[in-house]
């Protein structure tokens, strides 16, 4: 555990520094760290729990929409709108849970994806609620301390801080109780339940605390973005970018989402020159190569690797 | 009365547009029902019945239905490639490696249509686009009667296939038990790639006829059609393909009323939350027998 302490001491250091070294190319670090902390919010439930969300840009969805709503209607501020987003989007997973574990497999996600439909077609027409198909947009931020929140700079902080605290949360918890009865849950539900594990319970937090953090990146992004348009933000597309970028970095592992993110949003950067809107190509190829030939993803397969390797010696003696 | 008229042409047209719904879910059921794989790029090939259309249309300025006749054998090999190389593969691996296969499948084949054909919406004018048939004084559009018909020519075709022929008959017996169908001799990887590009015909079949009638975007249309595809083949079952069928009709007809009598904006989502309830409350589907293993 403390390795992997350390390597995240080392990636905040790197961050800090960052937007001294490269200024200009915040905007795609900035996606880069939310897509990072999502994937591993997300892993929490699809990698260590085994129940593949592809829904999970209801909760992106949420935490932008407390923040802007919040913002231009009643003038709260945002730390306090993501902090009820939090809180909301935890109450929603577990409604949403409730309603869907007992499904197995392929049908929780597809289960996922009608859910996170429905959220978006009540985003849309709901004019009351969500300023409908319009959307909503956030003219001023508080300044506190005197940082501008609109800036990319403070924004990229703002993603470094959400994308460090989950993977940090992922840390944590790989080691802790609650890390073995997720693991357990999802290897085998019965033999979980012989060992005395509520399954339901252990998914439900997972689900719950995953809501939750993707929640906050939620707020954050709406920030960045500064305008909220209910197809962009509660899209499958984004619930699919998200659940790619961590089965592709690597499903069940604390660095593979991360990893996930680094490649998949530098792959799609590179080939939005080329392909315009057609980027997300990459992301098929690759879902492909991963599941033909990586299935563990990209990190799984090099710790596994590692893993067999330091076994071999030892038993070389 | 007026409101008896205008519920009938309502129902007319519910149950027509369910019939191409119950050919995508057709499509879809038959693929779970023998090779046990949820193909999540199943409204993709759809996409790219309507945009092959297009394509016959601005080259050739054929009628879709004379596409049919070259769209329908190429969907079926294109069908039998995909699953010699790359289904055949996950095939054996825990059910989420076919599920994020097609996926990617789904992401590559949206993508590669918008790459060729551009993001804009397109669909084929055809002559009788507007006119309305007139059946025991309810008016019924042409391009859904015609559609209609097409889909039970199909099905037709279909169900003669299945229970006529030898093909038909290996085809139902790797459905039951694929180790029991290998060993009295049935060579279930040849089977796996015939019914697959089954399912690929039949997608490219409902896009080729749907396609007068809508307009297709390459890659919002095809998840629309793929989840629409799942609500058919769950609220009829999976692996049952009569279920389907009827699950089509009831989807269509459900659509249409919850557009017409209630708010229409929520169109899309009366059949989700039927999807829903179904999986809840009766997972095997309205007419199923299997449980909800997958």
């Amino acid at each position: 555990m403390t390795k992997h302490l350390i390597g995240l001491g080392v990636l905040l250091a790197v961050g800090i520094a960052y937007p001294a070294i490269l200024p200009n190319n915040l905007t795609i670090a900035i996606s880069v760290l939310l897509f990072a902390g999502w994937a591993t919010s997300w892993d929490l439930l699809g990698g260590w729990n085994g129940q593949v969300s592809l829904g999970h840009a209801s909760f992106v969805g949420l935490g932008a929409y407390f923040v802007a709503i919040g913002q231009s209607q009643f003038g709260l501020a945002p730390w306090w709108t993501v902090a009820m987003a939090a809180v909301f989007a935890a109450v929603l997973g577990y409604f949403w849970g409730q309603l869907t574990f007992s499904l197995r497999g392929p049908y929780f996600s597809l289960s996922t994806i009608a859910v996170a439909e429905i959220l978006r077609l009540i985003a849309i027409n709901e004019e009351w609620l969500s300023g409908g198909a319009t959307g909503v947009f956030i003219a001023t931020l508080p300044e506190p301390f005197g940082i501008d929140l609109f800036s990319r700079t403070a924004q990229f902080y703002m993603a470094l801080a959400f994308a460090a605290v989950v993977i940090a949360t992922v840390i944590v918890i790989s080691r802790a109780r609650f890390g073995y009865q997720l693991r357990a849950v999802r290897e085998d539900e019965d033999s979980a339940m012989a060992a005395g594990i509520d399954p339901t319970v252990t998914k439900l937090k997972a689900f719950m605390l995953s809501a939750a953090l993707t929640s906050i990146g939620g707020g954050i992004y709406g920030i960045v973005l500064a305008f909220i348009e209910p197809h962009v933000i509660f899209s499958l597309l984004l619930s699919v970018q998200i659940a790619l970028t961590a089965i592709i970095g690597g499903r069940g592992t604390i660095w593979g989402p991360a990893v996930g993110a680094l490649v998949l949003v530098g792959a799609g950067e590179m080939f939005r020159t080329t392909f315009a809107e057609a980027n997300m190509l990459i992301y098929g190829i690759l879902i492909l190569v991963v599941v033909l030939f990586v299935p563990r993803g990209i990190v799984g397969e090099l710790s596994r690797r590692h893993i067999r390797r330091l076994y071999a010696k030892r038993a070389q003696g | 009365m007026a409101s008896l008229d205008i519920l009938l042409q309502n129902v007319a047209n519910g149950v027509l547009m369910g019939g191409v719904y119950a050919l995508i879910g057709i499509g879809l059921t038959l693929v779970f029902g023998v090779m046990r794989t949820i193909n999540f790029a199943h409204g993709d090939f759809v996409v790219l019945g309507m945009y092959s259309a297009v394509l016959f249309n601005a080259l050739l300025g054929w009628d879709p239905y004379l596409s049919l006749l070259l769209a329908m054998p190429i969907g079926f090999f294109a069908g039998v490639i995909v699953e010699r190389f790359i289904l055949s593969r996950v095939i054996d691996a825990p059910p989420e490696s076919a599920l994020l296969a097609t996926l990617g499948l789904s992401l590559i084949i949206g993508n590669t249509i918008l790459l060729t054909f551009g993001g804009e919406p397109r669909s084929v004018q055809v002559s009788y686009a507007s006119s309305t048939f007139s059946i025991a004084g309810v008016n019924v559009s042409m391009v859904l009667l015609l559609a209609g018909i097409a889909t039970v020519i199909m099905i037709a075709a279909l169900y003669a296939l299945l229970n006529r022929t030898e093909v038909g008959r290996a085809i139902r017996g790797t459905a039951e038990n694929r180790l029991g169908a290998e060993l009295v001799g049935i060579d279930t990887r040849r089977i796996h790639s015939i019914v697959f590009g089954l399912g690929v015909m039949l997608a490219v079949m409902a896009g080729v006829t749907l396609i007068p009638l809508l307009f297709a975007t390459p890659t919002n249309t095809g998840a629309v059609f793929t989840l629409k595809a799942f609500v058919v083949t769950v609220l009829g079952g999976l692996g049952n393909v009569g279920a389907a069928i009827a699950g089509g009709i009831l989807l269509g007809v459900v659509e249409v009323l919850g557009a017409s009598y209630f708010m229409s904006e929520y169109r899309e989502a009366y059949g989700l939350i039927a999807f829903l309830l179904i999986l809840l409350f009766r997972p095997e589907g309205l007419f199923g027998r299997t449980i909800k293993r997958v």
